[in-house]
């Protein structure tokens, strides 16, 4: 064996601080960079997102400081249940998020195998790639919890240690179930790789019996004390379990809670604020902890894990074509035979891109456990026609997200693919139809189905529901008319990741345009007919006997409503499409 | 400078490359050859540390590649098939992070860059943000950044897709004139004019296995027929009589 050569002068080994700034300098530019490519060249979408975070963030505000408001004069101890239960579902939330991030930024990217053939130390390039991914997974988190927390404090008069602490608080909080997150991540890839696809199908299946356990242990409640005072302590006991003193999402919440404690005179509380700067600590010790745990555990098994993962080769799977598939081709010279092979195509990559289907069956499989819960409580009329609304709108938003992020981009991604189309004797506007034709017929079955559940399980009667399916028809029609029309019009041709797409510029104004049109819809559907119903409980003199109110209160009103909603609906899909089928006719890729 | 001991790597029950065993001097220009799914790029891998063999150990300049990853990565140089880069850095943005990386004192690394911006006809983009680049502009900053530090070894992996001719005689004369001063180079190629032009020695690896390893006049004479050229030669090897026999 030779021995080992001696590098020139020119080149030596880092030292880890030397590393740790190098890495820091290199995100500071990447970041520069891409805040300076979107201030410059993306001005609208970047007053777009802020406005809409502000907007966001102030509903939220005002949503929690209604709740906390109400809380505090009534149900004070109910506080810190919430807490706990927010805090600890948020914490589940983060160690799986940031471990499918971490997952695909250290073992799945280009840039960790560049990395990867440096010398670089591999607890290095592990950081570099956490920092990331806690930074992706946990914005929503100061996003959401940052109101909730400024409404609790205000609420209760905290003083300004509170919101001083704020941000320490969640900063040590994220840390940890990231740091959990990857830890995890490494031992799975490096010492359980073929169990890998079991576990998580098993924590899937788990994760699934509990909620449906919970649904089913609501659902069989009598119905007679839903809502009642021991209905709310049976609910508030089944969240006792968060309670657990060894939790961090435990520390996080009663650090918070002593942080937001004053004194009698309505000043700083000295021993509560100790007790807060106590559970800082604490959390602060823990993530540090973690963070040495990971790191170390990144050294040993990260490029062996790597290379275990880069070994492995997919299973040979022999694919044939469905019944469903045969059914849509049908006989060879039939008339709408290309666009039908279209559609086959698109159903066959949506069939084997388990990404796509799986957020679809998760987010409709628990709306529709949630809907199917909704029998357990007893409205009053209006109130049952209202929350029909409201699920309306709901099942338009969790659709509107899908069409942004997975219809919007598909004409982009058949850019990339555009040499075989161009080349084969399919009108282009065949190809648009046939996206739309996909989006729709995909959106329409489930939605209609969901606000048909929702309707039966509110005991609405046959005319709302009708209402709401004509509006349901509208908004998936509208949804994929926008994001087909728009992905038309606006293609990136260069990006590959739908992700990317999706997040554009493009995909920012569709996923906007999308929920304008979803309340539009449902605003003017819901109020005439809320009021005709108020009408109808209270009597016409309690609402309204002329004018405005009493007119759009009655038959024409809803009548005029559903015209209204139906010319939205219709321009909703034809605008958007015309703009895109006449781009898409000049496309040169 | 390189040397495969006994490596063996599988997937699962396929195994990618057998017992491989191989010493490439310093100065060495050697290309290896063979059919898609020979081996060439999980030999590649190896070599750079992104795959552990399965048995065996590979060394680089006296450093195993999966005990001492970083002391043998100093020495390396690598030019991937795919070229990555950091969309958001500029083409010296990088060249200073790779550099940085390899501990280079601050007055040589800029000369370095400076050389290598020269060599590979850089200047003219080399301060836009890589996105912008096509293909060949990315693979020529690849090639800067893996030269910058002279390395005592540089593994190309299809080293000339994407390059215009101009590119490809700027490499080639650079892989001359580096080889000359000491440089060991590891390829990978399909391009077999390419091997047959500039290859000291030439390996043919064929289902895992190195069929052949020797000089092209010695692949001549061991096939010993008519043909003349090393695609003739090559054909003959990697045809399945060939791989039987």
């Amino acid at each position: 064996m030779n021995r080992p050569v001696p590098v020139g002068e020119s080149v030596r080994l880092i030292s880890l601080d030397e590393e740790s700034r190098l890495f820091l300098r290199l995100r500071i530019a990447l970041v520069w960079q891409a805040v300076r490519a979107m201030v410059t060249g993306s001005r609208l979408r970047l007053s777009l997102v802020a406005m809409l975070s502000g907007l966001f963030w102030a509903a939220l505000y005002g949503l929690f400081h209604e709740a906390f408001n109400f809380l505090d004069v009534l149900h004070a101890d109910v506080i810190p249940l919430l807490f706990n239960a927010f805090f600890s579902s948020l914490m589940v939330m983060l160690i799986f998020s940031t471990g499918i991030l971490l997952y695909a930024g250290l073992y799945c990217s280009p840039e960790s195998r560049l990395l990867l053939t440096l010398p670089v130390r591999a607890e290095t390039i592990f950081g570099h790639k956490f920092r990331e991914a806690m930074w992706f997974s946990s914005w929503g988190f100061v996003l959401l919890g940052s109101p909730m927390l400024v409404a609790y404090g205000v609420i209760r008069g905290a003083a300004w240690p509170f919101y001083l602490l704020l941000l320490p608080f969640m900063l040590a909080f994220v840390v940890i179930p990231a740091a959990v997150g990857g830890i995890c991540c490494m031992l799975l890839v490096g010492w359980l790789p073929r169990l890998r696809l079991h576990l998580l199908t098993a924590g899937v299946t788990l994760a699934c019996l509990a909620v449906l356990w919970f649904g089913w242990t609501l659902l069989t409640e009598p119905k007679a004390d839903a809502m009642s005072a021991a209905w709310f302590e049976r609910a508030f006991a089944r969240l006792r379990i968060t309670e657990q003193k060894l939790l961090p999402s435990w520390w996080l919440a009663s650090g918070l809670l002593e942080a937001a404690q004053t004194s009698r005179t309505g000043g700083v509380d000295g021993t509560a604020l100790a007790e807060a700067v106590k559970f800082l600590s604490l959390l602060v010790a823990n993530a540090l902890m973690l963070q040495v745990v990971a790191g170390w555990l990144a050294r040993v098994a990260y490029r062996r894990g790597a290379s275990h993962l880069a070994g492995e080769v997919p299973a040979r799977r022999r694919r044939r074509p469905g019944w469903f598939d045969r059914l849509l081709v049908g006989t060879a010279a039939s008339p709408g035979r290309p666009l039908r092979l279209l559609l086959v195509k698109d159903l066959r990559i949506f069939r084997r891109d388990i990404s796509q289907w799986s957020q679809f069956l998760i987010f409709f499989g628990l709306l529709g456990l949630y809907f199917v819960n909704l029998r357990s409580f007893n409205y009053h009329n209006t109130y049952a026609s209202m929350i029909g609304f409201l699920n309306l709108a709901v099942v338009g938003l969790i659709l509107s997200t899908f069409t942004t992020r997975f219809v919007y981009p598909m004409i982009s991604l058949e850019g990339r693919r555009f040499w075989i189309l161009g080349l084969l004797p399919v009108d282009r506007d065949q190809i648009v139809w046939s996206k739309f034709l996909f989006s729709f017929v995909g959106g329409v079955v489930p939605c209609s189905l969901l606000v048909f559940l929702s309707d039966c399980m509110l005991g609405l009667p046959w005319s709302l529901i009708a209402i709401h399916e004509f509006c349901c028809l509208l908004l998936c029609a509208g949804l994929s008319g926008i994001a087909v029309g728009l992905g038309a019009r606006m293609p990136d041709l260069r990006e590959s990741s739908p992700a990317k797409i999706s997040s554009g510029f493009g995909g920012t104004l569709c996923l906007v345009l999308s929920s304008l049109f979803i309340m539009l819809v449902v605003v003017t559907a819901a109020v005439p007919t809320h009021l005709f119903l108020l009408s109808r409980t209270l009597g016409p003199a309690l609402v309204a006997t002329d004018g405005l109110l009493a007119v759009a209160g009655g038959p024409w009103g809803t009548a005029a409503s559903l015209a209204v909603v139906g010319l939205a609906g219709i321009a909703a899909t034809v605008v958007p499409l015309a703009l895109g089928l006449r781009a898409f006719r000049k496309l040169e890729a | 400078m390189i040397e495969f001991d006994h490596v063996t790597r599988t997937y699962g029950p396929k195994t990618a490359v057998a017992d491989l065993s191989l010493a490439i001097p310093r100065g060495e220009l050697f290309a290896l050859l063979g059919p898609n799914g020979a081996g060439k790029t999980t030999s590649i891998k190896m070599l750079v540390g992104l795959l552990h063999p399965s048995k065996g150990s590979l060394r680089i300049c006296g450093h195993d590649v999966v005990t001492n990853p970083r002391e043998a990565h100093l020495h390396v140089g690598y030019v991937p098939d795919e070229p990555c880069l950091y969309d958001k850095l500029t083409g010296r943005e990088f060249l200073w992070f790779i550099a940085d990386m390899f501990g280079m004192p601050r007055h040589l690394a800029g000369s370095r860059i400076d050389r290598e911006i020269a060599s590979f006809e850089l200047a003219e983009f080399a301060d836009d943000l890589s996105e912008s680049y096509s293909l060949g502009m990315k693979q020529r900053l690849v090639f800067a950044a893996s030269l910058l530090h002279d390395p005592d070894v540089l593994v190309l992996d299809e080293p000339m897709v994407g390059l215009d001719p101009r590119s490809v005689r700027i490499v080639k004369d650079l892989l001359a004139a580096r080889t000359r001063d000491g440089m060991t180079v590891f390829m990978s190629t399909h391009t077999l004019a390419m091997a047959e032009e500039m290859a000291d020695r030439v390996g043919i690896m064929v289902r895992g296995r190195l069929r052949f390893l020797g000089t092209v006049m010695e692949l001549r004479e061991q096939v010993a027929l008519e043909a003349t050229s090393l695609e003739q030669l090559y054909l003959e090897l990697t045809s399945a009589a060939g791989v039987d026999s």
